[in-house]
């Protein structure tokens, strides 16, 4: 299908765009395939059927819950289950000991799961893979360690029993058909939920930090706060699907509510379907949960573990051949084909793109006062009593030998690092000065970075990682995107838009660099080593757009090793060698202080020069 | 008072055993930087095989430990060859995935070949009370108390004075460099892997008369062992020795004085504490989160 075929379709009212919605192949195929699983076991009408599809609905839909931190947010927890056995527990207590309907108790049991989720996730986000994984087992292990030791509460390792009382009102039913409709929904809400959060500026800034966390925060993504909506969405969803399930099964023990068992094999459904992404988990499940089942059936009772010699061996060939998952494979191919379907060939027409943030104040005003900055390594002064201060509308070139401090200082004034002792104030937009403690604040401010070992989203494409940008000043997926083609226009990427970021060349990725950070919006720029790997065409071109911006209004920082490019750039240079400020003033100037000669050449230089 | 020292003396036995496991998963993950979540199975296997041997053939325990730690030892490489390896620079999701996925096959398996009873193995020799003064040991604990020391101590010389070890320790702290130092660096962690598995290997044989061998037995131990690697920073032999015996200790007195049931909340809490508060485990040896 190529992209001039494509019928475009204006925007409409909300029925409008349903039938739009509707009618793509996409939704119809989703949806057709989606109702076989109540389909055909209501249809068959027998018991065992009806049991395998309830648990398939049942695994999928935790499996769902569980990508939105597992996969999108990639922190893969093997503690899952903690939440569903607070959400049983909660709502089959509610109604043992209140009477309470499971239907109002399973959002006790889902406010309880997201409350121990924020507290489970707040202070484990900071620790890396594995020791993420093993902080939640930990967690797991804790839970299910009291639940059996509160005996009073939740029967201890005896269990509970769900009182029978049949009925809607109660969720437990004589005709088992009713427990898959609403297993069913379940499964239809976490995918929902699943696919507006990936739909979302949620979903691109969950890829981000789970991609990379600096690009992230320079972006001026809050790390914690992002995945800790994640964690919080995901605990809900599995509490609630606990809940039915606690009245599906009409019985609990902590061995089974709290299971490190059922938890891996909830992950392990989405890496088999494909981590990350919307129909990965389902599809694993579909796939699994039967296998293992079927298994179970044929070699009777006396195999038990069977299905989790079946599910670990898949478990470690997968990892092993599919690493992406059968999403993450084929998904592309597939989709491609689902497009060739009628109604394929439309698509919406692209927003207007929302108009650049003005930038107001006065030019030569203080934007930036750095006041003594010293950053202390260990032993190593970095950055030694460095002071200065940015005016509006300037372009600052920050040059000086290589380990002079010029990246440290950057960091500084971008808040990746905590000066040792000194002050930076930002003007804000109200006129006042500001001192921002967090990178991700400095970005809000409108200071803007970019990294001069690249920092691309590597499994985003060009486009995207500019829209991570373009979210700070326009959180609608549409604006955002619309954005992002016309930065992509300026810095010259549009050719490139689809290609991933992994698979580009050095230039196009610093071109990238600054192209993410302009999407931003920033009213201060600041450009490490932009021109460095640029041929001399690009870095004539990456010159004039420099010069582009600044007459947008954007004031400008920009480290360089390209002298002759930085000194016809720049409104004023400051040099800095060995952490201190050597030299300062115009480029003229600056080029004839014997200092900075002597720093970049070295003293008999100077001397035999006559200086 | 009595109780207390009996408490004490119990602590530092369950830290002798803790540390024997503890030490080969500290060897893999110092080197390969890979986090076995499939250990506790490796346990496991030793277990029936000493098992196995001893009810079957009739072996001694201890005699048995020699071909186990020779099994294990192959274990750890063929599991280094053809499951760590070729992962080596994939995702960590993918390696965590591909352990865990080796542990549940494992643990299955064991449920399938040997069902869910307890196998233990009879040596009553192993289970003879010494009385040291009014205080009670078993001689198993005692043999397990000098098979640790002796462990880390030997391991340590190992990695400090031969060319092996120093090439290891290459290894482990830059895999480039060593590299191109000549070092064959996948030779290096097929042999670290099978270094730390036959570690299992002879604890196996040393917990064995000890508690009887389940399925499960290595996710119960596994998962002390996590804890004691993370006490002791991650990296240092002699760090994981004093993690267990700190863990030892937490256990035999967090069961009298709080509750029996609630001994491994307590560790797992101190486990939480020490990866949010203190990464670089309690001696500062390593550095947990980098």
């Amino acid at each position: 299908m190529s992209e001039q075929s494509m019928i475009e379709v204006q925007r409409g009212s909300f029925v409008q765009m349903l039938v739009f919605h509707l009618s793509r192949p996409q939704t119809y195929c989703s949806l057709a395939l989606l109702s076989l699983l109540v389909l055909i076991p209501a249809l068959s009408g027998s018991a065992f059927l009806i049991h395998i599809f309830v648990t398939i609905c049942v695994f999928a839909a935790l499996s769902t819950a569980w990508n939105i931190v597992g996969g999108y947010a990639g922190q893969l927890s093997l503690g899952h289950m903690m939440f569903y056995g607070i959400g049983a527990y909660t709502t089959s207590l509610l109604v043992t000991h209140f009477g309470l309907t499971p239907w109002i108790g399973m959002w006790f049991g889902a406010v309880l799961a997201a409350l121990v989720g924020a507290a489970v996730g707040y202070p484990c986000f900071r620790l890396r893979g594995p020791f993420f994984s093993l902080s939640t087992i930990a967690f797991l292990e804790v839970i299910r360690l009291l639940s059996i030791h509160f005996v009073g509460l939740t029967g201890g390792s005896a269990g509970l029993i769900v009182p029978l009382k049949l009925g809607w009102a109660w969720m437990v039913f004589s005709d088992k058909v009713n427990y898959l409709y609403i297993a069913f929904s379940l499964l239809l809400l976490c995918l929902g939920v699943s696919l507006a959060i990936r739909q979302s500026r949620l979903g691109y800034y969950l890829t981000a930090v789970r991609e990379r966390e600096d690009a992230a925060l320079a972006a001026g993504i809050n790390n914690s706060q992002v995945k800790l909506k994640a964690v919080v969405v995901s605990a809900m969803l599995t509490a609630l699907i606990g809940a039915f399930h606690a009245m599906y099964l009409t019985f609990l023990e902590p061995a089974t509510m709290f299971s490190l068992g059922t938890s891996i094999e909830v992950a392990m459904f989405s890496l088999i379907g494909g981590l990350g992404t919307v129909a990965g988990p389902l599809l694993g499940t579909v796939l699994v949960v039967p296998l293992a089942e079927m298994a179970r059936g044929w070699l009777g009772a006396s195999a038990s573990g069977l299905h989790g010699v079946v599910y670990g061996t898949v478990l470690v060939l997968i990892t092993l051949t599919l690493p992406a998952g059968l999403v993450g494979t084929f998904g592309d191919r597939v989709g491609r084909m689902i497009a060739r379907l009628p109604g394929g060939n439309r698509r919406l027409a692209d927003r207007i793109t929302p108009s650049l943030r003005q930038i107001g104040g006065t030019k030569g005003e203080d934007l930036i006062k750095a006041d003594h900055l010293v950053m202390r390594f260990g032993g190593l002064l970095a950055t030694d009593h460095v002071s200065f201060s940015l005016k509006r509308g300037e372009i600052l070139g920050i040059i000086g030998p290589n380990g002079a401090g010029k990246t440290t200082l950057f960091n500084q004034i971008s808040g990746f690092l905590q000066p040792t002792s000194g002050t930076i104030a930002v003007l804000d937009g109200h006129g006042a000065y500001v001192s921002p403690n967090a990178p991700d604040a400095f970005a809000r401010l409108g200071i803007g970075r970019t990294f001069q070992i690249v920092q691309p989203f590597g499994r985003l494409s060009v486009i995207e990682n500019i829209m991570i940008g373009a979210f700070l000043r326009h959180p609608h997926v549409d604006d955002a995107r619309a954005v992002a083609l016309r930065v992509a226009q300026t810095v010259g990427l549009l050719d490139q838009q689809d290609v991933e970021a992994r698979n580009l060349p050095i230039g196009a990725l610093k071109r990238l660099e600054v192209a993410r950070t302009l999407a931003s919006e920033p009213s201060i720029l600041l450009l490490d080593e932009v021109m460095a790997g640029q041929n001399q065409t690009d870095t004539m071109g990456m010159v004039d757009l420099i010069r582009a911006i600044r007459d947008t209004g954007v004031t400008i920082i920009a480290i360089e090793h390209n002298m002759q490019a930085i000194m016809s750039l720049s409104d004023r240079i400051i040099v800095i060698d060995s952490g201190r400020v050597i030299a300062e003033g115009d480029p003229q100037e600056v080029v004839r202080n014997r200092k900075v000669i002597e720093a970049y050449l070295g003293e008999d230089f100077v001397d035999a020069q006559g200086f | 008072m009595d109780v207390l020292i009996q408490l004490l003396i119990n602590g530092i036995m369950l830290g002798s055993m803790y540390a024997i496991i503890s030490v080969g998963l500290t060897l893999i993950f110092g080197v390969i930087r890979v986090v076995n979540f499939a250990h506790g199975e490796l346990l496991m296997i030793g277990m029936y095989a000493v098992y196995l041997l001893c009810a079957k053939m009739g072996l001694h325990p201890y005699v048995a430990a020699f071909p186990v730690i020779v099994l294990l030892f192959l274990t750890g490489v063929l599991i280094q060859r053809f499951i760590i390896q070729p992962l080596l620079d994939a995702d960590e999701h993918i390696q965590i995935f591909a352990t865990v996925g080796l542990s549940t096959a494992l643990v299955n398996l064991a449920l399938m070949v040997f069902g869910a009873d307890l196998y233990s193995v009879s040596s009553p020799d192993i289970r003879v009370t010494v009385k040291l003064g009014t205080y009670n040991v078993l001689v198993g604990q005692l043999v397990m108390l000098g098979a640790a020391v002796t462990l880390v101590v030997g391991l340590h010389a190992f990695m400090q004075k031969t060319a092996l070890g120093r090439a290891i320790r290459a290894t482990a702290q830059n895999r480039n460099a060593a590299l191109l130092m000549g070092v064959r660096v996948n030779r290096i962690y097929i042999f670290t892997f099978g270094l730390g598995a036959a570690c299992v290997g002879l604890a196996s044989a040393l917990v064995s008369p000890l508690f009887p061998a389940t399925p499960t037995v290595g996710t119960y131990f596994v998962l002390t062992a996590f804890v004691v690697v993370v006490l002791g920073g991650m990296r240092s032999m002699y760090g994981a020795f004093w993690g267990a015996m700190i863990i030892g200790l937490v256990d035999s007195l967090s069961a009298y004085y709080i509750a029996p049931d609630l001994k491994e909340v307590v560790y797992f809490a101190i486990f939480i504490l020490i990866l949010i508060f203190k990464p670089t485990g309690l001696f500062g040896f390593g550095r947990g989160t980098e």
